[in-house]
C-alpha cells in the first residue's frame, strides 16, 4: 500500500514537473522566437553588410548573404577613416563617462544626503531643465565655446557631451543613494571619516551598479553622438568621431549601402560588447535607484 | 563610392596614422586649434568641400597640382553634405574658416559677401585670365558684386533634369523602332503609351515609372521636366526667383494650365497602376538602384543618377529631355551666365598659394578631366569633348547641352534685386505634390492657385521691405515681355 | 515630481549633534555639499539653460542664422506659428505619438518583465540583452534599414493582402498618408522598448521575495499577487517610468526625420522635424531660406505649451493619489 502511495506521488510529482517544462519549453521558444524576430532589423543589416551591391537589392527580405563579402568591412574600414576616428569616439566616450561620473555622483550624494540652504531651488531649477524647450541652441553654446577657448578639442565635445545628461544622471544617483542605509554612513564619520572620505571610500565603492548604470546609458549616447563632435572639430577634422566618419558613404547624391552596413556593425560592435558586459550591473543600479 | 584609387587609400592610411598619432599627444589638452599653415618649408592650403562622388575626380586633381607645385600640399576636408551650409557658417563664426572652399548652397551669395567671407579675386582676375572663360562669365550680381569678382563658373550649361529610359524594360515590352533600338518616348502620349505596354506585357510585374520621393523632391522633378515641354519656362523649383515665368514676372501655377494638365497626367499614371508603388517611401538613392534592377522602366533624375550606374557597370539605359506634348519642346532650361562653385576665404593665410590651387581646380584641364569622369559639363567647350567619353548615356547627356541656355537676369538689369530676401513659402510645390498624389489634396486647382499667390506675394513683401531698406527694387524688374522662351536671352543692364 | 517626494522624505531626517561643534560642522558640511554641487551647477548653467535663454531673444527676429539677427519682428514670429495650421496638424501628430507609444511601451515592457523577472527562467539575461539591444542603434541607421526593409517587407505583405482581397491596390506603407504615422509609431515602440523593460526589470527587483512567498502561502493566486502585491509596490516606479516616456516621446525627432521627414504632406510631421524644417530650411536639394527665429518661436512655444500641459498633470495625478489616499485612510479607518 505504502509503495502503491509512493508511486501515486511520486507519478504525480513526475505529472507536475512534466507540465512545468513544458510550460517553460514553452515560455522559452516564444522568448527566442520573439527575441530572434525582434532582432531581425538588425540581423537584417548584419547580412547585408556581407552582400555584394547586386545581391543587397536583389535578396529582399534575406538576411543571408549568398558569399560572404568580408571585403566590405575592409573597404569601410578604410573608406571612412575608422582607424583614425575610433580613437576619437574611445576618448570622447571615456571622457564623457568619466565627467558625467563624477559630476552627476557628486551632486546626486549631496542633493540625497545632506541638508543646506538653497537645496529646494536647486533641486527644482534641475527639475525644470527637464522641461525647458530645446530650442535653436546650437550657436549660443559654439560662441560659448570660442570664447572658453576650447573650440577644435576633444574637452569642447565632452562637455558639452556631459552636460547634456547631467539632469538624469544626478536624479539616478540621487535615488540610489536615498536607498543606501544611513547606518554605514554616520558608522564611518564616527570613525573621524571627513565628508570626501565618506563619499570617496564609502558611499562611491556602495554605488558600483549606478555607476555602471549612468555610465552605460552616457555611453550609449556619447559613442552615437554625431552632431556635436562635427560642429565642435570642425577646425580639426582628424578629431572627428565614427558616427562623422560614416558619411563617407552618404553624399549628396549617392548612397554606398553595403558599407553604410559594414560601418553600422563596426560602430555598433564595441558598444553592444559594452552592454554585455555591464547588463548585470545595470538592473541592479537601476533597481537600487528606484528603491524607496 | 565604393572603388577608390589606389592613391586615395593610400593617402587616407597614410593621414590617419599622423592623425592617430596627434590625437594620442595632444587630444585635448592643446585647445587652441594648432592651424597647420606650415609643413617643413612647404604651405599647406586648407580646402573644404562636401564631395562625395566627385571625390576621386578632386583627390586626383590634388594629386596632380602637388606635383606641379611641390610647395604647395592641400589639406582637403570632405564635410557632411546635408550639413555643409552650416558647417561653413559656424566655420566663419569662428577662426575655423577654410582657405578655399566649395560655396554653401545658403545663405546667398551676395550675403557671404556682405559678411566678409570671401576675398576679391580681382588682383589675379587680369583680364587675360578672364579670357579662358567665355564671355560674359562675370556678371554683378551673380559672381561680381560692386565690381568685385568673387568666384568664377565651373559647370557649363547643361539640362538639369533627364527622362531615363530603361532598354532592356522596354525591349522585353517590345518598345523597339523598326532597326531593333530601344523606342524612347518623346511625347507626353509616347511616354504614357510605352508605360501602359510596360505594364501590359510584364503582366504587372515591371512598371512603367518609379522614383523616390522620401526627401519630398522627386515629384517636382517630374512636374519640371513636363511643363517646360510643354512650354512654362518657370518649371517647378522649390525656391529662388528663377522659377517663375519670366513673360510676366510672376509664379504662374494655376494660370497655366500646363501645370494643372500635367498632374492630372500623373494621377491617371497612378490610377492605371503604372508607378512604382513603394515610390513615395523609398529614396531617390533606392529607387536608382530599382531602376537599375529594371522595376520599372522610366525615371526622372539628373545627371547625378550616372556616375552610380557607371561603377556598377549599368550602362543599358538612355535619355532624353522635355517630353512635350507635340514631340517638340516648347521651352527649355535656363540658367543665368555666370555662375560659381567655389571662392577663397577671407581668412586665408597664403592668398596666392590658395589661388593657385583655385586656379588649378577650375581650370581647363581639370574641367575636362571632370567631363571624363562623367560628372557633368565643364563651363569651357573645349573640355565637353565628346571624343573622350566612354560611357555612352553620359555622351547622351552632353549632346544634349543645348537645351539649356541663358535666361532674363533681373540682378543683370538691376543689381539691387540681390538684395532681396525672399520669406519661406510653406506649403511648397514640393508639398502640394505630395498632397495631391497621396489625396490628401483633393481640390488641385484652388491649391495650386494658393500656392501661385502666396509665392507672388512673398515676392511683392520682399520687394516692400528691401525698398524700405533704401534698396530700389520694382515688380518691373522681374518682367520680360520679349523672352522667347525657345531662345537665349541677353539681359541688358537698365540704363 | 520624484525629486520633490525624495526631499521631503530627506528633511524629515534629523541630524542630531551638539550645539557649538555641530555649528562647525555644518558649516563645513554646507561648504562641502556647494563644492559637491557646483560642476554639475556649472555645466547645468552653462550648456543648457545660458543656451535657452540666450537664443530666447532669437525668437523676436527673422534670421537666416548667418552673423547677427538684425530684422525685428517683435511677436509677429508667435503670431505666425499661432495661426500655421501645419504647426497644429504636427503638434496634434506628437500628441498621437505619445498617445499610442507610452501605453503600449509600457503595458509590453511590462509583461515581458514580468516573464523575465521569473527568477526560475534559465537565461533571462540573454532575453533581456535581445530585447534591449534596439536601444542602442542610433536612429540614423534605423531609418536606412526601415527605409528598405518596410519596402521589401511591404511587397511580400501587400501580396498577401492582395490575395485575401483585403486591399485592391499596393499599399505603400511609408508614403501612404494612413499608414505612415503607424509605421513610425511601431517603429518608435521597437526602438526605445528596451528602456522601459530595464527599469520594470530594476522595479520588479525591489519586490522582496518574501512577499510573494507569503502571499503564496496564504493561497493566493497569480492574478491576485499581481494585483495585490507587484501592482501597489511598482507604483512609485511606474510613475518615473510614465514620466520618463512622456517627455521622451514629445520630444521625437530624429526617428520621424530618418523615416518619413514629416511626409508624405504632413501626415507624419511632429513639432520637432517642424521646428527642424524651419530651422535648417528644407531638404538640401530644396534650398529654402532658413528663419532660426521662426523656428526659436515655434521650440519656446511648444515648451509653454508642454509645461502647461505638465502641470496639469501633475495636479491631476496629485489630486488623484490624494483622493486615493484618502478613500484608503477611510477605509483603514473602518476595519
Amino acid at each position: 500500500m505504502t509503495a502503491i502511495a509512493v508511486q501515486q506521488s511520486a507519478g504525480r510529482r513526475n505529472r507536475y514537473r512534466s507540465r512545468r517544462r513544458v510550460v517553460s519549453l514553452a515560455t522559452h521558444f516564444a522568448l527566442l522566437i520573439g527575441g530572434l524576430a525582434w532582432l531581425y532589423p538588425l540581423f537584417w543589416a548584419l547580412g547585408s553588410s556581407l552582400k555584394s551591391d547586386d545581391q543587397f537589392f536583389s535578396s529582399g527580405l534575406n538576411p543571408l548573404p549568398s558569399h560572404f563579402m568580408w571585403s566590405n568591412y575592409l573597404q569601410a574600414w578604410q573608406e571612412a577613416s575608422f582607424g583614425r576616428y575610433f580613437l576619437n569616439t574611445l576618448l570622447i566616450t571615456l571622457g564623457t563617462v568619466l565627467v558625467t561620473l563624477v559630476v552627476t555622483s557628486m551632486a546626486g550624494y549631496v542633493l540625497a544626503r545632506t541638508q543646506f540652504p538653497g537645496k529646494k531651488l536647486c533641486l527644482g531649477l534641475v527639475s525644470a531643465t527637464l522641461f525647458l524647450p530645446h530650442g535653436y541652441t546650437i550657436i549660443p553654446i559654439f560662441d560659448l565655446m570660442q570664447r572658453v577657448h576650447l573650440l577644435d578639442s576633444l574637452w569642447s565635445v565632452i562637455i558639452v557631451q556631459a552636460s547634456s545628461g547631467v539632469v538624469f544622471g544626478t536624479f539616478l544617483f540621487m535615488g540610489y543613494f536615498m536607498a543606501i542605509d544611513r547606518e554605514l554612513e554616520d558608522a564611518a564619520q564616527v570613525d573621524g571619516a571627513g565628508f570626501n572620505q565618506t563619499f570617496w571610500r564609502i558611499m562611491l565603492p556602495l554605488s558600483g551598479p549606478m555607476v555602471a548604470t549612468v555610465g552605460l546609458f552616457t555611453a550609449i549616447t556619447a559613442w552615437n553622438s554625431f552632431f556635436l563632435p562635427l560642429v565642435f572639430t570642425l577646425g580639426r577634422p582628424e578629431l572627428r568621431t565614427l558616427a562623422v566618419g560614416m558619411y563617407a558613404f552618404i553624399g549628396e547624391n549617392s548612397t554606398d549601402w553595403t558599407l553604410l552596413c559594414a560601418g553600422t556593425v563596426i560602430t555598433l560592435a564595441p558598444i553592444i560588447v559594452l552592454f554585455l558586459f555591464l547588463q548585470r550591473f545595470f538592473v541592479n543600479g537601476l533597481a537600487g535607484a528606484v528603491k524607496q | 563610392m565604393s572603388s577608390p584609387t589606389f592613391s586615395r587609400r593610400s593617402l587616407l592610411r597614410a593621414a590617419g596614422m599622423g592623425a592617430a598619432a596627434a590625437t594620442l599627444g595632444g587630444a585635448g589638452l592643446s585647445a587652441c586649434s594648432s592651424s597647420s599653415s606650415s609643413s617643413g618649408d612647404g604651405i599647406t592650403v586648407n580646402y573644404w568641400d562636401s564631395f562625395v562622388s566627385q571625390a576621386p575626380w578632386v583627390d586626383n586633381e590634388i594629386k596632380l597640382f602637388e606635383k606641379a607645385n611641390p610647395k604647395i600640399k592641400i589639406k582637403k576636408t570632405t564635410q557632411v553634405s546635408d550639413q555643409y551650409p552650416n558647417l561653413v557658417s559656424l566655420a566663419f563664426r569662428s577662426a575655423n574658416a577654410p582657405d578655399m572652399f566649395q560655396l554653401p548652397k545658403s545663405p546667398p551669395l551676395t550675403q557671404q559677401v556682405t559678411q566678409n567671407w570671401l576675398t576679391p579675386l580681382d588682383k589675379w582676375a587680369t583680364d587675360s585670365w578672364k579670357s579662358r572663360y567665355p564671355q560674359n562669365s562675370f556678371i554683378e550680381g551673380n559672381n561680381e558684386f560692386n565690381g568685385k569678382i568673387y568666384s568664377a563658373p565651373f559647370a557649363g550649361p547643361a539640362p538639369s533634369l533627364q527622362l531615363y529610359v530603361h532598354n532592356g524594360v522596354f525591349k522585353n515590352a517590345g518598345l523597339t523602332n523598326p532597326d531593333g533600338s530601344v523606342a524612347v518616348p518623346k511625347t507626353w502620349d509616347d511616354v504614357s503609351r510605352a508605360a501602359a505596354t510596360i505594364k501590359a506585357k510584364s503582366g504587372g510585374k515591371v512598371y512603367g515609372f518609379g522614383f523616390g520621393n522620401s526627401a519630398n523632391t522627386t515629384l517636382a522633378w517630374w512636374l519640371d521636366l513636363f511643363v517646360r515641354g510643354a512650354g512654362s519656362p518657370g518649371g517647378a523649383a522649390s525656391a529662388g526667383i528663377d522659377s517663375m515665368d519670366s513673360r510676366v514676372g510672376k509664379w504662374t501655377y494655376a494660370s497655366d494650365r500646363n501645370y494643372a494638365d500635367f498632374i492630372a497626367l500623373l494621377l491617371q499614371w497612378k490610377k492605371n497602376g503604372y508607378i512604382y508603388p513603394n515610390s513615395m517611401s523609398i529614396s531617390d538613392e533606392q529607387a536608382r538602384a530599382y531602376f537599375e534592377r529594371g522595376q520599372f522602366g522610366m525615371t526622372v533624375g539628373g545627371v547625378w543618377n550616372q556616375p552610380e550606374w557607371t561603377e556598377h557597370k549599368f550602362t543599358d539605359y538612355s535619355l532624353m529631355t522635355l517630353p512635350s506634348p507635340t514631340g517638340t519642346p516648347q521651352a527649355l532650361f535656363y540658367g543665368p551666365p555666370g555662375g560659381y562653385l567655389f571662392a577663397i576665404s577671407s581668412k586665408a593665410k597664403h592668398p596666392d598659394e590658395t589661388f593657385a590651387w583655385f586656379d588649378w581646380l577650375g581650370g581647363v584641364e581639370s574641367g575636362k578631366r571632370y567631363v571624363e569622369s562623367g560628372q557633368g559639363l565643364s563651363i569651357y567647350p573645349d573640355a565637353n569633348d565628346t571624343k573622350n567619353i566612354t560611357s555612352k548615356p553620359f555622351a547622351q547627356y552632353v549632346a544634349m547641352a543645348g537645351t539649356a541656355v541663358y535666361g532674363p537676369q533681373p540682378t543683370i538689369r538691376n543689381p539691387d534685386v540681390a538684395k532681396l530676401t525672399l520669406g519661406t513659402v510653406k506649403p511648397d510645390i514640393n508639398d502640394v505634390l505630395a498632397g495631391v498624389y497621396t489625396g490628401q489634396i483633393k481640390n488641385v486647382a484652388s491649391s495650386l492657385s494658393d500656392l501661385e499667390g502666396r509665392r507672388n506675394t512673398a515676392l511683392s513683401d520682399a520687394i516692400k521691405k528691401a525698398n524700405g531698406s533704401g534698396a530700389k527694387v520694382s515688380q518691373a524688374d522681374f518682367v520680360f515681355p520679349d523672352f522667347d522662351p525657345l531662345k537665349p536671352y541677353t539681359t541688358k543692364p537698365a540704363s | 515630481m520624484v525629486a520633490v517626494s525624495h526631499t521631503r522624505r530627506a528633511d524629515l531626517a534629523p541630524a542630531p549633534a551638539p550645539a557649538a561643534r555641530s555649528a562647525r560642522r555644518r558649516a563645513r558640511k554646507y561648504l562641502w555639499s556647494y563644492l559637491y554641487l557646483t560642476p554639475m551647477l556649472v555645466l547645468l548653467l552653462a550648456f543648457i539653460v545660458y543656451p535657452i535663454v540666450a537664443s530666447l531673444g532669437y525668437t523676436l527676429y527673422q534670421w537666416n542664422g548667418i552673423g547677427d539677427p538684425s530684422t525685428f519682428v517683435g511677436l509677429g514670429n508667435f503670431r505666425q506659428i499661432i495661426h500655421d495650421s501645419i504647426f497644429w496638424r504636427s503638434l496634434g501628430h506628437t500628441f498621437v505619438y505619445a498617445a499610442i507609444v507610452v501605453p503600449v511601451q509600457l503595458v509590453l515592457a511590462l509583461a515581458l518583465a514580468l516573464v523575465l523577472n521569473n527568477r526560475r527562467l534559465r537565461f533571462a539575461s540573454f532575453y533581456r540583452t535581445l530585447f534591449f539591444l534596439p536601444v542602442v542603434t542610433s536612429a540614423a541607421v534605423i531609418g536606412v534599414v526601415i527605409q528598405l526593409l518596410v519596402s521589401n517587407f511591404g511587397d511580400s505583405i501587400n501580396t498577401i493582402l492582395m490575395d485575401l482581397h483585403l486591399t485592391h491596390s499596393h499599399i505603400d506603407w511609408l508614403g501612404d498618408p494612413h499608414f505612415a504615422l503607424g509605421i513610425v509609431i511601431a517603429v518608435g515602440i521597437w526602438h526605445t522598448f528596451g528602456y522601459n523593460l530595464v527599469y520594470f526589470l530594476a522595479g520588479l527587483q525591489t519586490i522582496p521575495e518574501e512577499l510573494y512567498e507569503a502571499a503564496r502561502l496564504d493561497g493566493a493566486g497569480r492574478i491576485a499577487i499581481f494585483r495585490r502585491i507587484t501592482i501597489p509596490m511598482l507604483r512609485a516606479v511606474g510613475v518615473v517610468i510614465l514620466v520618463l516616456a512622456i517627455i521622451g516621446t514629445f520630444q521625437i525627432f530624429d526617428l520621424v526625420q530618418v523615416l518619413t521627414s514629416g511626409g508624405p504632406y504632413f501626415s507624419t510631421e511632429v513639432v520637432n522635424t517642424y521646428i527642424y524644417h524651419l530651422a535648417f530650411g528644407g531638404t538640401n536639394a530644396s534650398a529654402v531660406q532658413p528663419d532660426v527665429g521662426l523656428a526659436s518661436a515655434a521650440s519656446f512655444f511648444f515648451g509653454l505649451l508642454l509645461i502647461v500641459f505638465s502641470v496639469v498633470q501633475v495636479v491631476v495625478l496629485r489630486t488623484l493619489v490624494r483622493r486615493r489616499a484618502a478613500g484608503r485612510e477611510r477605509q483603514g479607518g473602518q476595519s
